[in-house]
Parts: structure tokens; sequence; C-alpha cells
């Protein structure tokens, strides 16, 4: 295979294993062993958010309902999810990681890649799996006894993810052109990060249903009649170890989502929990030094199925009022027996002076207001100063596990 | 669900202040009714920020139950605020 990239790899990706569950068995020692689900709240009608592997080994899955789940696992306990204890964990391992380099990249709160191409000369001299070890060895001692995590090692971002999904819990792998087949053969198309069913769909389409014949086929094949654009070439580098996921992604939208935690809920009482996600998403925003002038707001309803509406407005906008005004016009065409609620703020902007306009003094005077806020609450804490009508929902809608974007932890 | 009580229980703590990855460690506490419970191991501290105000919260067990410590930095108190054991 000499189109392989045959570098040294220096690629090593991180994958706390079973995250959530294990840290919360870290922290309370009596649950290990145990078979536990991470729940966002604790009921009955709650989904599982992480199982440790002794509930995964019993057919315990992520997303599982655990009304459901404890029919598989009787044993099953119910943990409620303790985000500051994982943003905790999270710091720890980002400060072991950077320490072996600069380039670090955290994917989401529970894994990250160090690219040790940017490593000073006295650790590139190392060798790699030594250092895995050596993390894993550290991640007990300066974190706790009962953590793991599965490291990936490859001459490319894909790859080493590939790698690190192997062997769990606690692996480590090293996938270069001498095993690439051999590992291939032990997995389904889906099991590749990327190659969603959708995807499968696609290569299936051409008499492709193994990682093996992807691998094999040629670069026209995958451009132009599977994937139809350049992505198909990407494809065909990435397998054979080439470096094409090295992009930073700006940040394009702004948003949160809440379950209702009663479905008996007003239209007042709910219009309360749509306030809070505004005033957490602008508060959000504005960390990032951003304004918005699109506003998006969804709804779920029991019967009616999935609904949305946005706007854009002519001019950028960044306090909380503002986004809830917007919002709640456009949340009064929602329908009715809605289960889950959401809104997103995109066309992200700088935030920089407002350009002059009739309504300047009001503009400056709106910022001035909403800048002091956000300082209050920064040295005080989150929601010292908030809308009255958020009062009763903050009870309800707390800040829950940030999945994916790792920028607000 | 599972066994947790929570709490809001002043308590009195022995606390080793050393070196290391763990430079504070909880060693005996004795809750209000007078019973004192040895901690056998340091599951886990993890500050939490309510604004520039810190938490310490540690989580740890006599081997028998596990409990969550938690100890203002600011007004030097310690606080049993869960208890919980047996889970089933």
């Amino acid at each position: 295979m000499s189109e392989f990239n045959l570098e040294r790899p220096l690629i090593m990706h991180i994958d706390l294993n079973s995250c959530f569950a294990t840290v919360e068995q870290q922290a309370r020692p009596m649950l290990r062993g145990k078979p536990i689900g991470i729940v966002n709240r604790a009921t009955e009608h709650t989904a599982i958010v992480t199982a440790s592997y002794e509930a995964k080994a019993m057919g315990v899955k992520v997303g599982m309902k655990f009304r459901e789940a404890k029919v598989l696992c009787p044993g099953l306990i119910a943990i409620e999810s303790d985000p500051p204890k994982y943003r905790y964990v999270y710091h720890k391992l980002l400060d072991i990681m950077r320490e072996y380099s600069a380039h670090v990249t955290m994917k989401s709160i529970d894994e990250g890649i160090i690219d040790f191409h940017y490593a000073t000369p006295d650790v590139l001299t190392r060798d790699m799996v030594e250092i895995a070890h050596e993390i894993k060895r550290r991640l007990k001692e300066e974190i706790g006894v009962w953590m793991r995590c599965n490291i990936g090692i490859s001459t490319n971002r894909f790859l080493a993810k590939t790698a690190a999904g192997l062997n769990k819990p606690d692996g480590l792998t090293v996938l270069t052109s001498h095993n690439l087949r051999e590992v291939f053969c032990t997995l389904e198309l889906t099991d590749l990060t990327g190659i969603a069913h959708r995807n499968e769909r696609r290569l299936n389409s051409v008499g492709i249903y193994t990682p093996l014949e992807f691998l094999a086929a040629d670069v026209v094949t995958l451009q132009k009649i599977v994937f139809k654009s350049v992505i198909g070439r990407w494809w065909h580098d990435r397998l054979r170890g080439r470096e094409v996921d090295d992009v930073s992604s700006d940040v394009k939208r702004v948003g949160r989502q809440y379950v209702l935690e009663r479905f008996d809920l007003s239209y007042d009482e709910i219009l309360g929990r749509l306030h809070h996600l505004c005033e957490s998403v602008g508060s959000r925003m504005r960390s990032q030094q951003k304004s918005a002038r699109g506003i998006y707001v969804y709804g779920k309803s029991r019967r009616y199925g999935y609904w949305h509406s946005s706007t854009l407005a002519s001019l950028p906008f960044y306090s909380d009022a503002t986004i809830y005004a917007l919002a709640r016009r456009l949340f009064e065409k929602a329908p009715d027996e809605l289960k889950e609620i959401g809104i997103h703020v995109y066309e992200l902007e700088p935030l920089h002076d407002e350009q002059i306009s009739l309504f300047y003094d009001e503009m400056v005077r709106e910022r001035s207001v909403t800048e002091a806020i956000d300082q209050i609450n920064r040295r005080y804490g989150d929601h010292t100063i908030h809308s009255a009508h958020t009062l009763e929902s903050g009870v309800y809608v707390r800040q829950k596990i940030p999945f994916g974007s790792t920028r607000y932890l | 669900m599972n066994d947790e009580t929570f709490l809001n229980e002043r308590v009195e703590v022995i606390a080793v202040f050393g070196m290391g990855h763990h430079p504070c460690r909880p060693v005996k506490f004795r809750r209000a009714s007078g019973r004192e419970i040895e901690v056998r191991e340091l599951g886990l501290r993890h500050p939490v920020f309510n604004g520039r105000r810190t938490v310490h919260m540690f989580d740890v067990t006599d081997g028998g139950a596990d409990y969550r410590l938690e100890f203002d930095s600011e007004g030097l108190t310690w606080r049993l605020t869960m208890e919980a054991d047996h889970y089933e």
C-alpha cells in the first residue's frame, strides 16, 4: 500500500471511557463495579446519557429510556448528571495533554487530540506508545484510580480516532499501513466516523459494503459517483492516513434546548422557560464577543411533531431582552402539547460599535446595561441578575452537559 | 432510582493539607449527631464556581457509604451535603 501515508504516526486521540459514568464511579467508590446510567433528570421517563461498562454489558445503550434500560438491567442505578465534576475532569485532561504539545484540540468534553508535529524535540524523541502509557498513568494519579481512557495513535485524526475506538476499555492501539487492513477486517462501514446510514447507502450503491472495499475504491469512483464532490477525494486520503481534518471551525451559531419537565405546563410557564433559554444563549453568545442577526426557535409537539420558525433582523442584536422579544414573537405560532423547546441565534458577527443610526443612543444604553449585568453575573454567579419572568424557571432549566462544542467549558 | 439523601449539615472536619496532586484530604468528620466518620478514600475533589466564590466539593467514602463534603473557601466552613448508601 505505497500510497498510504508512511510518516511516523504523530497524532494521538484520547477518549475517556464512558466518561460521565466513570467519573461518577471515581467520585463515589461505592458505585464501582455496579451498573450505572447517567441521566439528566432523576425520573423514570428520562433517557440514559452515559452508561457504565457494567451497564453496557447488560445491554444498556446511550439514548435508551431509563425505564426500558431497567428491564434489561434490573440493578441499574440512575445517577443525575453533575456537569461541574465533568468540566473539572475535562480541564485536568486538557492540562495533561498540553504538557506534550501546544497543538491540542478537544473534540468534546470527553475526547481530544494531541498533534505531536508541533511538540518540542525532547518530546518528539520519545516513543509515542510510552507517552500514551504515561498519560494513562497520569490520569489515575492526578484524577483518580478508576479513570481509564482509550488511546489511538496514527498518522491522521481519522485513523487515530478509529484506533481509539478499538479494544475498549483502557485500550491503546497504533494504526499504520502495517495493520490497517487487519483492523478494517473487523469493522463495519458504520463503525467509521463520518459514515452513518446515508453514506453507507451511497457506498452500497456502488458495491462497497465493507471498510476494506471502501479502502480499495479508487478516487474517481468516490469523487464522481459516490460523494459527487471533493468529499470523495477527502475520504480517499483520510483512509490512507493523510490529514484532511485539521481544520478549525468558527462558531456559527449558539443555542440551547430544553425538554419540558411536565407536559401540562401553561403557555406562560413555557414562555418562562423559553425566556430562560434566551438569557442563557445571550450570555454564551456575548462570552464569545459576538452579536447575532438571525434567530431560530423550534418546538416538538406530542401531537403535531416538529415545528420551527426563524427571522433575520436588519441590525445585529445581543441583549437578552431583544433575543427574547424576537423569540417570543416567533413562538406565538408554536403548536400545542409541546414536549421540547429550543432556540439558537445565527449569522454571528464580531461585537463592535454599532453603525450610526437613528437609534444610536438607545442602542448604546442597551449595550451598557447588558454589559453591566454580565459583569455582575460573572462576579456573583450566573443568574444573579435576570428577568423577573425567569424567577421560577431557573429551578428547572439548569445547565446540562454540553455535548459537542467545548467552547463554554 | 438510588438511595441518596441530600443534606445541608455543618460538620467538623479533620483534613490534611499536604503536597502532590491532592493537596487537601479530609481524614475524618463529625456529624451534628456526634457520629464520627473516618474517610477511607477521597474519590474526587472538584471546585464549583459561583461568580468569584469557590466551593470545593469532596466526594469521599468510609467504605460503607459515599458522602459529599463541601468546603467554602471564603467562609472556611465544611458542610455535609449528600450521603448515599446501598444503591438499589
